[in-house]
């Protein structure tokens, strides 16, 4: 009788957690079409054959709050492998997770050093999380270097997993912000992993006119075109329409210099 | 004294280049040091790496140094780039050699001996401890805007934007010691794509017998392919490399109208893939490749000796071949994170090209064989039976499973236990199945692999020839735990292979998240190696026994071709054992005179667990436990590892106990600790039939074994011992690079 009744209260309690934990579990899920890992709509991988085709072309996003926890899960189309030995499942793609919380305070519509982007007026971001195959030690040396001002809004988790074709972290929501996150902007700049880039760029590979053996093609030699490969786009549902308009998003003007005259502007998605 | 000058000029120059360069023009110059730290109680100190073949070279398990590489980068136009690489290299640049001053000057040694320049002892007198800088990585970059062509690249590069099927990776510290020129072109809006290189032949081993002959300038590889990408659902591509090694024809002796040119070596491969891409749950991709292979007699080895001489990057005379693969991804398909990965695969025996990725790339699905076990003896010591070859990576072995490349001119030289290793995949033909499951930060994968070979055969598959010269490089033979990381050929094959893998990995929720991660591997293989009686080398009832000494009546497999000239018989000798005084009359080693006296039975398994943790904010840490278990037999006395090496036949027990940190504060690119504890048994077992023999002062003094203990000589004077051994090492490696 004891027994049964001890039996009763595990399995009670046991469905009240799942319970308990289904219900504070809020996932944000956005699509993104196959075929735009074209940058602006140009641009064309590198030639080594580490960089296989679909390694950039961002497919869906899922951000899912858990307690005082997050999972982000970012996926490409092509299964991840990890020709460089980074250990973690993973090694030529590098992602930005940029999210616009509830706090309108402390905004920038700067981007991360290296991307050559920015955002719009009303689509600045509060944080951004940072998924790279190298170790998040490596990572923070580089944010502070590079990105001194930006440090406290770029989130670097500790483990970040590559499996199947998704990169996922775990984040603590404390370092994100508190609201409900369905009502939030969220944007994915799909990068490569690039662990000896140039002085300024925090970890983010070229893209210049012409590819080379681990340069993206088809933008121009200087820094005036997004080094971004993908983004979400329209309303993150994957529909075909999206394509162009991750395509205006990313429109760039030069200098003769290779300096920018109008810099790509990115928009957050939203639910 | 004139590399340091060298540098100095080579910097002027290159601050006239700077200073020179147009106003307009872009010159970064940037870089990297690297600093290591060595050691291990193996107490080697050739050269700062664990690791080498190469004659003449060291290596060792101790020791600091640092190394710098200058990237000079020149934007000269919106047409032109300049880009140089500028290195000096650890081998063996100790910081004890205090910047390379005084040393041994072989030049004036009066012992009668080359005395070798290992271990920095020739300090000055040598560039390799002399703090020497070497020119590296120079390449023009054209891109000149016509219609037809993008790029061109003129100099020396790496050449990974290939096929590692083909054209792929040489090692890391020689990446782009290769030159060519590259152009690269491109049409309707880049969906299709197109390189042609001619790329030069590296005389010191691009080449059958590792060169490429006397008349080495012309000598080149002619390289295309093509990728077009018809929509995201369909790509394909094309392959094609003619490499031709030429020689001057010695007939032509009219030196007024210019010499002729023979062929030396000529390597063609034709090579097309497919990506089929129709959903994101489901990729295909195939590939395929046929390969020609031919070596002129009059310049060439177009044959090599069996026992301890077959070593080339390529087989010798006129053979085609093929190899294939066809990959099939399930990505996900019942939504529940559940993917697969089906591959199968064939690279045929006679598959050759010659420029094909020596290592860091990895063409097969499968994570092959565990590189802690990757040269023949129990210990990872080749020709181990011999006094001077004990072992040189050390009883660990090498960190991981290997990679798998598709040549038997596989480099692993100038490595650390920490790097990965390299395996040829040369005659394998089978399929791998890797399943996965993700949910979360739990990860479970498997791998199934079956694998039988193309180079099963018997004699070579030419039983018209004699087994001791052949046309397929040997390299160490195929003996030991594992096979011997470059050895893809034997006389007598008859081998299928197992693989079983499962591992886990999972973050608790704990602090910053504990990962705990863990595996269970298995390897089972057969190899009845000779399994037709007509190869026995002697006829039947040879060797009667009883302290009756074999008549030495050969069998012939045909005219004049018997395998006695590998597996002789052995004399009769009388043994007295030093402990007891009893004496024994018997057989040296047991006589071939059975098809089962070399066959091998591997059970292998390993398992591993390990917890890993961001200890602070800098530092992250591992610790894992790996323990294998190897049940072996690879032949019995009468093989006797091919007379060559240490047998391997018996119980192996290893144990690694490995810790790895990875710490970094801005600034630093990559610096890291690994320390490991390696343990364990072997217990030989070498069937019977022979007369046990006890170790002399001989033994003893080149091989260490105790005077007294047993053991047996081989044919060539070898020696196994039958002791138990029990392993003890430790070695350690950091490292730091910073990138400026």
């Amino acid at each position: 009788m004891i027994r049964t009744g001890f039996r009763i209260a595990l399995l009670a309690a046991i469905a009240m957690v799942i319970a308990a934990a289904a219900a504070s579990a809020q996932t944000v899920v956005f699509k993104d079409p196959i075929g735009d890992d074209k940058g602006p709509g140009k641009y064309i991988y590198p030639t080594d054959p580490v960089y296989k085709p679909g390694s950039f072309d961002l497919t869906e996003l899922k951000f899912t709050k858990k307690g005082d926890k997050a999972d982000v899960a970012v996926s490409v189309n092509s299964n991840l492998e990890d020709p460089w030995g980074m250990k973690v499942g993973f090694s030529v793609q590098m992602v930005f997770v940029f999210i616009q919380t509830d706090d309108k305070e402390g905004r920038t519509t700067k981007g991360i050093p290296g991307l050559n982007i920015q955002f719009g007026p009303d689509d600045g971001w509060n944080r951004c999380i940072i998924l790279s195959p190298q170790p998040s030690a490596r990572v923070r040396g580089e944010v502070e270097i590079k990105a001194p001002d930006l440090q406290k809004m770029i989130v670097v988790p500790n483990q970040v997993r590559g499996s199947g074709r998704t990169i996922s972290a775990t984040v603590d929501m404390k370092d994100i912000g508190t609201g409900d996150i369905t009502k939030w902007g969220y944007q994915v700049v799909m990068q490569s992993n690039e662990g000896f880039p140039d002085k300024h760029d925090l970890l983010t590979r070229k893209v210049n006119e012409y590819e080379g053996q681990h340069r993206f093609g088809g933008g121009n030699d200087g820094d005036c075109d997004p080094h971004v490969m993908d983004i979400l786009a329209g309303h993150g549902t994957g529909d075909k329409s999206e394509i162009q308009e991750q395509y205006q998003m990313l429109v760039y003007e030069c200098n003769p210099d290779g300096t920018s005259k109008k810099m790509a502007t990115l928009k957050m998605v939203r639910k | 004294m004139r590399t340091r000058k060298t540098f100095w000029i080579g910097a002027l120059l290159l601050a006239g280049l700077v200073a020179a360069a147009p106003l307009s023009a872009q010159i970064t110059i940037g870089g990297t040091t690297y600093t290591k730290f060595l050691w291990g109680n193996q107490r080697d100190e050739g050269a700062l790496y664990n690791f080498t073949t190469v004659p003449g070279e060291g290596y060792g398990d101790n020791g600091q140094g640092t190394e710098i590489e200058l990237l000079v980068d020149g934007k000269l136009s919106k047409k032109l780039g300049i880009h140089a690489r500028i290195h000096s290299r650890f081998n063996q640049n100790y910081w004890t050699n205090y910047g390379g001053f005084g040393g041994v000057n072989p030049a004036f040694q009066n012992d009668g001996q080359q005395t070798p320049c290992i271990g920095g002892i020739c300090g000055e007198y040598d560039p390799r401890s002399n703090q020497y800088v070497k020119l590296r990585g120079v390449a023009l970059t054209l891109t000149p805007g016509y219609k037809w062509m993008d790029t061109a690249v003129i100099g020396q590069q790496d050449w990974g934007n290939f096929d590692p099927f083909v054209v792929g990776r040489i090692r890391y510290i020689d990446r782009d010691n290769q030159g060519g020129i590259l152009v690269q072109g491109s049409a309707m809006d880049r969906q299709l794509t197109w390189d042609a290189a001619r790329i030069s032949l590296a005389r010191i081993y691009q080449g059958p017998g590792f060169t490429t002959g006397t008349f080495v300038a012309q000598d080149a590889a002619y390289t295309a392919q093509m990728k077009y990408i018809v929509n995201p659902q369909l790509d394909f591509g094309g392959i094609f490399n003619w490499i031709h090694d030429v020689e001057i024809d010695p007939a032509d002796k009219n030196f007024d109208n210019g010499l002729n040119l023979l062929t030396r070596y000529r390597n063609n491969v034709y090579g097309g893939k497919v990506g089929i891409h129709p959903a994101t749950t489901v990729d295909v991709r195939l590939q395929g490749l046929y390969s020609s292979n031919d070596t002129n007699p009059e310049f060439a080895p177009t044959n090599f000796c069996l026992t301890g001489c077959g070593y080339s990057p390529v087989i010798g005379g006129h053979h085609t071949g093929w190899a294939g693969k066809a990959d099939v991804d399930l990505n996900d398909p019942f939504g529940i994170g559940l993917s697969f990965n089906l591959e199968g695969f064939r690279i045929g025996a006679n598959y050759a090209s010659l420029l094909a990725a020596r290592r860091e790339s990895d063409v097969l699905l499968t994570e092959g064989h565990d590189a802690a076990f990757a040269f023949p003896g129990p210990s990872n010591a080749s020709y181990g039976v011999f006094g001077g070859n004990r072992t040189r990576i050390g009883y660990g072995g090498w960190d991981g499973p290997m990679q798998q490349v598709a040549t038997i001119n596989v480099d692993n030289d100038f490595t650390d236990f920490d790097e990965p290793l390299a395996e040829t995949v040369i005659g394998w033909e089978g399929v791998t199945l890797v399943p996965t499951y993700s949910k979360g930060s739990l990860e479970i994968s498997g791998e199934f692999s079956y694998i039988t070979y193309d180079s099963n055969w018997q004699a070579f598959n030419d039983a018209s020839r004699s087994i001791m010269t052949t046309d397929y490089p040997t390299a160490e033979l195929d003996t030991g735990v594992n096979h011997g990381y470059r050895s893809a050929f034997a006389p007598f094959q008859d081998k299928k292979t197992y693989i079983g893998v499962a591992k886990a990995k999972y973050t608790l929720n704990i602090g910053k998240g504990l990962e705990i991660f863990g595996k269970i591997k298995g390897i089972h293989e057969t190899d009845n190696r000779m399994n037709d009686a007509r190869f026995l080398p002697y006829q039947a009832g040879d060797c009667p026994g009883g302290g009756a000494a074999c008549k030495g009546n050969k069998n012939f497999y045909s005219t004049g071709n018997t395998t006695s000239d590998l597996y002789g018989n052995p004399p009769v000798i009388t043994v007295t054992n030093p402990a007891t005084g009893q004496t024994q009359t018997g057989y040296q080693w047991k006589p071939f005179d059975s098809l089962s006296d070399d066959d091998r039975l591997l059970n292998y398994w390993m398992a591993n667990f390990g917890v890993g943790y961001q200890l602070f904010n800098d530092l992250y840490g591992s610790l894992t436990y790996n323990y294998y278990h190897a049940n072996l037999v690879d032949g019995d006395t009468a093989m006797q590892g091919y007379n060559l090496h240490e047998m391997a036949s018996g119980q192996h027990r290893k144990n690694q106990l490995v810790a790895r940190f990875k710490y970094n504060i801005a600034g630093i690119s990559e610096c890291g600790l690994e320390y490991q504890y390696n343990w364990g048994t072997y217990h030989p077992d070498f069937g019977g039939g022979y007369v046990v023999q006890y170790a002399s002062a001989d033994v003893n003094k080149n091989l260490g074994f105790p005077v007294g203990s047993p053991g047996f000589t081989g044919r060539f004077g070898g020696w196994n011992s039958l002791l138990d051994r029990n392993f003890d090492q430790q070695r350690m490696k950091a490292y730091i690079k910073v990138a400026f």
